[in-house]
């Protein structure tokens, strides 16, 4: 087991260093740079040459990148071009607002879709598995930024303002400057609605395979055999069946990884929320070079880690696999 | 009179009257693809989002006559006009008409959701089946490109390659938003038909043809191709579902076709600040783009049902 591990470990090195190296060449193909943004409209042909010449620009594009991994290797991930501060520290800074958003709304994800789709799957070709089957096609077709638009509408404008509409109250613990909000409650209240509509579309999906890989198990011999032994209901639902009909729901989700993070960037610009997804896509149009190699190196860290757990959990739902 | 039996489950009714003997149609076999057309017919989802899709293709088709207004004129006039008959989904804040928009916005929405999937379609399946074909070396190599893109979150691809494109509006603007939306698309197909290719090509059907001296091309297209086409047509549609929401995100970003072309992601940005007073002015593209999307996922499930029972 462990050695597999250090051997995953290993191998996620070059999926990051490949993704970081195509992003890297990507936004350096854009047309203009950020030289020009950075120096605004006057501004002579040798101070950009200057400029430029500062930040390592005039360099062949694989030799900027080689220099960008070494210092990486040293822990310095860069100088933002646009605002002087370290790439680092704004990631750091950024990082836990999109980790709650994404946990909490993978809680809400799961707590709506394990009973729907057994549900849907025990009672299959009820008016309850009609209703979960329905509702989980309702979900799976509305994008993110429409059910945050809708829950807008509820809870921030049809219900007296219950719930702020953007901005963001740090953790206790958290806030990274001396000025942030900070309660806990207030946390809540602001993380409440960005998780529920990034949740809301997962929780659909979820629900659809969960149904579908329960349907199959509850088919097979061994669920027949443990009801035949006259065990209760209970334990031959959750201990033999949902934990084999996980496996490929399970699988299928780490592949959605991709949609999580184009859904925490746009449910974070609905909701205008200090995190990774705003820093990301700002960066991105900015041709801030240095913040979107930061970000991209975060999320390929993401990416590649998400997809080990996934691997991970497979031998926790089924102890027959094992990985040598 | 002996009623041919049909597709999946035998039914009493469609059983041949007794006392009749029982004649295989003589002339004409079904293929399993017309059976599943025939399950398709049954089907209540397919049906329903067979019709959704149908009512928005004529919409994107007739959008001018349907359309009471320009969706680009502006009137300083009407500004925030709240629904009402003459404009029935009211104005936003240029006193554009809000109905016209969105039923041209139908137009971007479609354009891209399956123009975009064809063209990963047209790519993908070629590099797809000449991997699964040919193996070895070629296989190596067009399965490294397609992991390469498959590696990477998808919506930062294609994010990155909007920027690259640089969107503009119009025409011009569509095709770069399919472009992207396509690159990112492409390895799914690639890999769906080299899985279905290396298990197609070991057939004896395929390995009769070498022996007869038949050429690669014609196995590929005539022999190869046709039985693989089944888990492509379902992807397909189910594909155009994601890729029109992929549309309608990045629009969302502000990465779309450019205003003043009615896309319904931007339009629903656009209108978010002004979503106090206005509500109707992002309901109504979310609403869009929600009918549009559920219309292809129905659509799709129904075949998927109908022409893949393993996958059910």
């Amino acid at each position: 087991m462990r050695t597999y591990f250090i051997k995953r470990l290993l191998e996620m090195v070059p999926t990051i260093l490949m993704i970081t190296l195509v992003v890297f060449i990507m936004m350096r193909s854009i047309p203009g740079d950020p030289v020009v943004a950075m120096l605004g409209d006057a501004y002579t042909q040798e101070d950009a040459e200057r400029v430029r010449h500062d930040y390592g620009l005039d360099k062949p594009v694989v030799v900027q990148y080689l220099i960008w991994l070494g210092k990486l290797v040293q822990g310095d991930w860069g100088t933002s071009i646009l605002s002087g501060r370290p790439v680092l520290q704004d990631v750091m800074i950024r990082l836990p607002v999109t980790f709650e958003l994404i946990v909490l709304s993978m809680g809400v994800a799961l707590a709506i879709a394990i009973p729907a789709g057994i549900i849907g799957a025990l009672r299959q070709n009820t008016w309850a598995d009609y209703t979960a089957t329905s509702v989980a096609m309702i979900g799976v077709s509305i994008p993110e930024f429409f059910i945050g638009v809708l829950l807008l509408l509820i809870f921030s404008i049809g219900l007296g303002g219950w719930l702020p509409s953007s901005g963001w109250v740090y953790l206790p613990g958290t806030c990274p400057t001396m000025v942030c909000g900070v309660s806990l409650w207030g946390n809540l209240q602001h993380v409440l609605m960005p998780a529920l509509a990034l949740g809301v579309g997962r929780a659909a999906l979820l629900t659809r395979l969960l149904r579908a890989s329960m349907l199959e198990v509850i088919r097979t011999e061994y669920v027949t055999t443990a009801r035949a032994k006259g065990l209760a209901e209970k334990p031959v639902v959750f201990k033999h069946a949902l934990k084999n009909a996980l496996i490929p729901t399970i699988t299928v989700m780490g592949l959605q990884v991709g949609f999580l993070i184009g859904g925490a960037i746009v449910v974070e610009t609905l909701f205008a929320m200090p995190g990774l997804g705003t820093f990301g896509i700002d960066a991105i149009i900015a041709r801030d070079y240095q913040q979107v190699q930061g970000f991209a190196l975060i999320t390929a860290f993401a990416f590649v880690g998400i997809n080990l757990l996934v691997d991970l959990t497979y031998t926790f739902l089924d102890p027959r696999i094992r990985y040598a | 009179m002996v009623k041919p039996i049909s597709g999946g489950s035998l039914r009493e009714a469609e059983l041949p009257v007794s006392g009749v003997a029982w004649r295989a149609p003589a002339a004409r076999s079904e293929s399993p693809f017309v059976q599943g057309l025939r399950r398709l017919r049954r089907s209540m989802t397919a049906l329903i989002g067979a019709g959704i899709v149908a009512v928005l293709l004529v919409v994107a088709l007739f959008a001018d006559v349907l359309a009471p207004f320009s969706p680009t004129d502006t009137d300083q006039t009407t500004t925030f006009a709240a629904p009402s008959w003459e404009h029935p989904l009211g104005t936003d804040q240029l006193g554009r008409d809000m109905l016209s928009r969105v039923i041209h916005g139908t137009r971007i929405s479609l354009i891209v959701g399956v123009s975009s999937v064809l063209l990963a379609l047209f790519v993908g399946v070629p590099f797809g089946m000449i991997a699964g074909y040919y193996g070895g070396q070629v296989d190596r190599l067009v399965m490294r490109v397609m992991d390469l893109i498959l590696a990477f979150p998808i919506y930062l691809l294609a994010i990155i390659l909007m920027v690259i494109f640089t969107p503009t509006a119009g025409l011009l603007g569509t095709m770069k938003v399919t472009g992207a939306i396509a690159i990112v698309r492409i390895p799914i197909y690639a890999r769906l038909v080299r899985g279905s290719v290396l298990s197609i090509k070991e057939k004896e059907y395929v390995e009769a043809c070498r022996a007869l001296g038949v050429r690669d091309p014609w196995i590929l297209f005539r022999h190869v191709l046709p039985n693989c086409l089944a888990p492509i047509i379902v992807t397909t549609t189910l594909g155009i579902a994601t890729s029109i929401i992929v549309e309608a995100t990045l629009s969302f970003l502000g990465l779309g076709t450019q205003p003043p072309t009615p896309s319904w992601g931007w339009d629903l940005k656009a209108n978010v600040a002004f979503i106090q007073a206005n509500m109707w002015l992002s309901l109504f593209p979310g609403l869009a783009i929600f009918v549009t999307v559920l219309g292809f996922n129905l659509f799709g499930d129904g075949l998927r049902d109908a022409l893949d029972p393993r996958l059910k």
